[in-house]
């Protein structure tokens, strides 16, 4: 009798095993289509940024700085941060090189239209006129509309050359991968939604830095034409609510540099992504006792950072690279800032003299 | 039971795990008022970092537990001595020189060095769980080995093995090998994540989970004298529909990752089927715990075991199975719905696990006799109110974030569904306050277990065991109701996710999936509170029965 049921009991366990083997063969089946070449699902190999930078680079990047801690990957991760699967899509490269290195504001306007004559974003995108990049992506809009200047929690990380541009490559890949729907699209615009009223509120009672700022903006197609003339610019900067003294900004434009002026347009251009207003070294130097200093540059010799060294700086910041910092890294603002800009910006950093 | 020599090996392991523990825990507090105020320590320790040290922390101490029992029960299993303590003293350094490497590496993140070389990351490579970089992982791999070769080497001849044997020596072996699969940098997000869950899916579900029944089955031997071929039994088809449900059901971690779209129907069937060896672990439990009517000799190290079973059953296997679907993971993924099942089953799982042992084998092997158990018992609600808290607030947060984030299509830091969220968020710190001080009592309580002697028990005189009321004894149809009862919320709960999908709650109308999540998760983790204080309260009772009967039998006696 007990042998029996010992038995019995032998025989159900080895069915069990069998069953448990069979399923394993299934597991290795499945396993072995889900990453056949035919199934068409894109591998980062063939995704490139601006035909420079690979996925592949880009995904270590987004290692590297365990980017997954706080945010989401296809929603694997963390859930401090959103997630990141398809900013790209929604935000586009413009807006996301704006945005990192993050330095406590969300980028602006000016921000972004500084990212926009960006040579590799205009390889990328074509596009080089805002309202057009707005159209193609319509999340950078949004962004900016709803946050730009405002407070972000994002940290400082310090890129360095080429990681912005690799990590593009890589969530522009990771827009690209199909992922079967996910995340769901919602079929509410939850801005306009009664329920979300009380938090919108919320948002909405901070000043909302960009409301007027589309008029200009829309106006040049070229980067020429996007920025020129002072005075828009500074109406701009008299606009923002992010600088000290607003009401002093309108005068950056006469003979005058004024200091307070060239803070009001550093905020506006998110210069402070990049560069802290003390000497501690971010992305770019620290301005704080930056003026008046003898600086060695890359490829031997000196120069002082006087007035002419510093606008020579910022208009054309690959002209002499200071030793220890790359070139490429720091966006060119000739032709987005005048003349009288960069002298309230360098009167700024003058400023800033240690006593 | 006799003692061997080399069992005082695992005191130093636990007592590595409870270090470590209070160290994670720590980080979870301070995790917690991150999220609350993200700009807490930014720049000094941002997010990220204290995240993967708080999840990294929590693999290396339950592992520590893992290991301190496995040395415990390996001589008493094999009836000889350990082979090769020398290799455990190593793999006892080599643990803490890996974990001491591992916390300090995991800082390189915040300056976006990983160390590549030879297209791998040695120093850290920035993904969820396998934060290691290779140095780490190689030594750990290492360390995997010396564990299994130490366990096989003990083992008796393989003849002479009961399923308890096969289980611990299956899953030494399988928790080296699966390491493996996380040892390589890959390109592709789709096969990084197909062979990233191939650690932590099937370390979890496949190996652990194997571990973990064939501990509690040993323990429970151990602690009752249940009779060792039922726990066999038992381990055997535990083990085996923990495989025959998980080996698939893998499958539920490779529906939105860019896998392809066949794997939503096998996820969902198999990991569907996933709580079954888990209802039958905490049936068994049940039993053996009623196998005799003796008061429970060590209340901590039980209420540990009842909790880990327990917690397997409500964390792992009810808020696992309702967002297993492919039609509620779709609304649960990457939200903080994921985290109220991730920390009720990891700690409530292995960790309650580690710690019931190390109540049950410090004792024993520190040779204290009489030590006060009030402090464990104590310690024990506190940090299961606390866990059961924390999974509450991570929940509703997660439900409503849900519906912002994913229905309304909110955006995350425009301050939208921050605020939203913000009231659980509080309420995780102050869940993960109560959690903590818990912790600190387990911690202290156990370093100096033996210090304090048991008060005497009260000195009842006319006592009988109680037939009616909260303390009556727990019979297993009352057992089967508590059991129903915990499912009943928890389909709630997965009609809730799956209300998501209805065009009226995705038109912008909540009331149908908050209203779910508001019955469904309080009542889920109200009533497995409510059971463990009626089992408990029901075993207490025995003890007061049995020292009534004994001032009888003394009174008899004298006369």
């Amino acid at each position: 009798m007990a042998g029996n049921a010992v038995r019995v009991e032998t025989s159900r366990r080895r069915a069990a095993l069998l069953i448990l083997g069979l399923m394993v063969i299934v597991f290795i089946i499945l396993s072995a289509f889900s990453f056949v070449g035919s199934r068409d699902q894109i591998t980062p190999d063939t995704v490139t940024y601006a035909d420079t930078f690979g996925a592949v680079d880009g995904k270590r990047v987004f290692q590297a700085y365990n980017c997954m801690g706080c945010h989401t990957i296809v929603g694997n991760g963390a859930y401090l941060g959103p997630d990141l699967t398809n900013t790209y899509e929604s935000a586009g490269p413009a807006w996301i090189a704006a945005f990192l290195p993050s330095a406590g504001t969300w980028p602006t306007e000016a921000a972004l239209r500084v990212q926009l004559q960006n040579s590799n974003q205009v390889a990328e995108t074509g596009i080089t006129d805002l309202a057009a990049y707005y159209e193609a992506y319509p999340g950078a809009k949004e962004r900016i509309e709803r946050r730009g200047g405002l407070p972000t929690f994002m940290p400082n990380l310090g890129f360095r050359a080429g990681e912005v541009s690799e990590v593009l490559a890589f969530l522009k890949y990771t827009s690209l991968m199909d992922t079967e729907g996910w995340p769901p699209t919602p079929k509410v615009d939850g801005l306009e939604f009664p329920q979300a009223a009380k938090v919108i509120n919320v948002a909405s009672t901070r000043p909302t830095a960009t409301d007027t700022r589309n008029a200009p903006a829309t106006s040049g197609s070229s980067p020429s034409a996007t920025t020129a003339g002072g005075s828009e610019s500074g109406t701009m900067a008299a606009q923002t609510p992010v600088g000290d003294a607003p009401a002093e900004a309108g005068s950056a434009t006469t003979s005058e540099a004024d200091p307070a002026a060239g803070l009001a347009l550093a905020d506006q251009y998110g210069c402070f992504a990049c560069h802290a207003k003390t000497e501690a070294r971010l992305v770019g130097p620290g301005w704080g006792g930056l003026y008046g200093s003898t600086q060695s540059l890359e490829g031997g010799g000196g120069a002082t950072a006087d007035e002419a060294f510093l606008a020579e700086s910022i208009t054309h910041p690959d002209a002499a690279i200071a030793a220890g910092y790359p070139a490429g890294v720091m966006p060119a603002y000739a032709g987005i800032l005048t003349d009288d800009e960069v002298a309230a910006i360098v009167a700024y950093i003058r400023s800033l003299e240690t006593p | 039971m006799t003692s061997y020599r080399t069992q005082r090996l695992s005191l130093r392991f636990f007592l590595l795990m409870l270090v470590l523990l209070l160290v994670q825990v720590a980080l979870g507090v301070l995790l917690s008022l991150q999220h609350a105020d993200p700009t807490l320590l930014s720049g000094t320790m941002n997010f990220n970092i204290t995240r993967s040290q708080h999840v990294n922390l929590g693999v290396l101490w339950i592992l520590s537990g893992f290991i301190g029992t496995i040395l415990f029960v390996g001589p008493l299993l094999s009836k000889r001595e350990l082979a090769a303590p020398w290799l455990i003293k190593f793999l006892f350094v080599a643990l803490v020189a890996v974990t001491v490497w591992n916390a300090v590496a995991i800082f390189f993140a915040q300056k976006g060095i990983a160390g590549w070389w030879l297209g791998q990351a040695w120093i850290q490579e920035g993904l969820e769980y396998l934060e290691a970089g290779r140095i780490a992982d190689i030594i750990i791999l290492i360390g995997f080995a010396i564990l299994a070769y130490v366990v096989l080497r003990t083992f008796p001849k393989r003849s002479e093995w009961n399923e308890i044997h096969w289980g611990l020596a299956i899953g030494v072996t399988a928790l080296t090998v699966m390491w493996v699969f996380g040892m390589f940098f890959i390109g592709r997000i789709d096969l990084q994540e197909y062979f990233r869950w191939f650690v932590v899916h099937y370390w979890v579900e496949g190996v652990w989970e194997v571990i973990h029944i064939s501990l509690i089955g040993i323990l429970l031997v151990l602690m009752f004298k249940a009779d060792i071929k039922a726990v066999g039994y038992a381990v055997f088809w535990g083990v085996t529909l923990v495989w025959l449900s998980g080996l698939l059901g893998n499958a539920h971690h490779y529906f939105w990752v860019g896998t392809p779209e066949f794997w939503q129907f096998w996820g969902s069937l198999f990991s569907a089927l996933e709580p079954l060896p888990l209802i039958l672990c905490f049936w068994h439990m049940y039993l053996d715990a009623h196998h005799d009517r003796k008061p429970i000799e060590n209340k901590p190290a039980f209420y540990f075991l009842l909790g880990s079973a327990v917690l397997e059953m409500v964390g792992a296997g009810i808020l696992g199975f309702t967002m297993t679907f492919a039609l509620t993971n779709v609304w649960s993924h990457g939200t903080w719905v994921t985290p109220s099942h991730a920390h009720l089953s990891m700690f409530g799982t292995f960790g309650m696990l580690g710690l019931g042992a190390a109540y049950f084998i410090v004792p024993k092997v520190r040779k204290v006799v009489d030590f006060d158990q009030r402090f464990g018992q104590l310690a024990f609600w506190l940090v299961f109110l606390g866990m059961l808290g924390i999974g509450f607030a991570f929940a509703i947060g997660g439900t409503i974030q849900v519906f912002t984030y994913r229905t309304l299509g909110l955006d995350w830091f425009g301050g939208d569904i921050y605020p939203a969220m913000g009231t659980y968020k509080i309420l995780l710190v102050l869940f993960g306050i109560v959690f903590f001080a818990g912790v600190l009592l387990l911690v202290f309580d156990l370093i100096t277990l033996g210090h304090r002697v048991q008060a005497p028990a009260p000195q009842a005189t006319d006592y009988a065991p109680p037939t009616t009321g909260w303390a009556r004894p727990l019979r297993g149809f009352e057992a089967g109701i508590w059991l129903l009862g915990m499912w009943v919320f928890g389909l709630i709960i997965t009609f809730g996710l799956l209300s998501y999908n209805l065009p009226r709650v995705q038109g912008g109308d909540p009331t149908i999936p908050y209203t779910a999540a508001a019955v469904g998760y309080p009542g889920l983790l109200l009533t497995t509170l409510l059971f463990v204080w009626r089992f408990l309260a029901s075993l207490e009772a025995r003890e007061r029965a049995s020292s009534v009967a004994m001032q009888r039998r003394t009174a008899l006696a004298g006369d």
